[in-house]
């Protein structure tokens, strides 16, 4: 069963006040929903990497959540923030196969398509995107992005640098 | 609810305390309240002007309207949300901002003159305590800061240095005598960029998480 918003929000608040099972639960549920999160936006090798690093910057940054507020948006920030650290971080990756699942968040279409990732990339020109993708998300070398893409290896390395500063003034924003 | 048993998540179950969570109410709090301290301690320790001018509650009231933005925005940045934007201080920024660019226009219209009578030695003087009782507001912040998740260190560090600078010249301008426009527009103001430069360089690295 998946958590919705108001029972994660709820589990959310009792963690916050030293409940254990339900910080165990809501730590459970946003494992969960981090995985559909990154999964296509992550190599496959770095997935429960990342998943780990932002449950444990929830860990740390647990009063940052406003029981008043909504928690996937909370929950979203940090999982890009992380997300975006991550990307900065990789220099060489191996080639990674690519889950094909789709984040299912039917239950709160609104709230999906708002925090998504794929949103992010929205305010990227294409060529920050394709350099991005190709390179911190599928694992090619500078050389093989460029030669994929058709952007000369210089051009490849500057967008890489543009789109992840870009990336980054944009986790609340976009 | 799935509860199979992960060590992961168990390690961090077994390391929960009870938290408070980052109220914006709290955070206002805490902002008002090392303003109130700068201001006591300027009261206290050099005394209140003596009298009141117009430029006086005009320049003020800029400065205290521009720390009290950039406050909201680092107190806010400090709770993450997708869509939130913290632009608010922009207008702010804009508002203040017409007082050095007033100062500016007229020197240039006044000459060398305008130099002099801007007072630079007790001009120096007000620049170095702006910033001195910027501190109490940049440390609250920086506090804040270092509890929170701000997304975007760099510019957290910006408003602080700006909220801390404004605060802080906003609280020596009630001991400030001067009502001249040269002076308060040029070393008050300066007070702000200094301080919004000083954070700026030395926030992020603080708040970094």
């Amino acid at each position: 069963m998946k958590a919705d918003e108001a029972s994660l929000a709820r589990l959310a608040a009792l963690a916050q006040r030293g409940n254990r099972a339900a910080y165990a639960a809501f730590l459970g549920e946003c494992q969960r929903w981090l995985k559909r999160y990154f999964v296509r936006r992550v190599g496959a090798e770095f997935l429960d990497d990342l998943v780990q690093e932002t449950l444990l910057s929830v860990h740390a940054k647990l009063a940052s959540y406003d029981p008043a507020r909504p928690v996937l948006p909370w929950l979203a920030a940090i999982a890009r923030y992380r997300w975006v650290d991550q990307l900065r971080r990789i220099y060489k990756a191996r080639e990674s196969a690519f889950e094909d699942e789709v984040a299912d968040d039917a239950e709160e279409p609104e709230i999906a398509a708002r925090i998504s990732l794929d949103r992010l990339f929205a305010y990227l020109p294409s060529g920050q995107v394709q350099a991005i993708e190709l390179v911190k998300i599928e694992g090619l070398s500078v050389a093989e992005a460029a030669a994929a893409s058709g952007q000369s290896e210089s051009l490849v390395k500057v967008n890489i640098h543009r789109g992840l500063k870009k990336l980054a003034t944009l986790i609340e924003k976009a | 609810m799935n509860t199979k048993p992960d060590p992961f998540i168990d390690g961090l179950v077994v390391q929960l305390a009870p938290v408070t969570p980052m109220k914006a109410s709290a955070g206002l709090g805490g902002a008002a309240a090392s303003l109130a301290v700068a201001i006591v301690m300027v009261v206290a320790l050099m005394g209140l002007r003596r009298d009141i001018s117009a430029l006086f509650l005009l320049s003020s009231g800029l400065f205290l309207l521009l720390g009290a933005a950039a406050s909201l925005s680092v107190i806010m940045m400090g709770r993450p949300s997708v869509g939130s934007e913290h632009g608010g201080w922009v207008w702010a920024a804009a508002m203040a901002a017409l007082l050095p660019a007033t100062t500016l226009l007229m020197g240039v219209t006044h000459g060398p003159a305008a130099w002099t009578e801007s007072d630079p030695e007790t001009g120096v003087l007000c620049l170095a305590m702006g910033l001195l009782f910027g501190l109490v507001t940049g440390g609250v912040l920086v506090a804040w800061l270092r509890r929170g998740a701000p997304t975007s260190p760099e510019r957290a560090g910006l408003l602080t240095g700006i909220a801390a600078g404004s605060f802080g010249i906003f609280a020596f301008s009630l001991h400030c005598p001067s009502n001249d426009l040269y002076h308060i527009g040029l070393w008050h103001s300066l007070a702000v960029v200094v301080a919004a430069m000083i954070g700026r360089l030395a926030v992020p690295r603080l708040i970094r998480w």
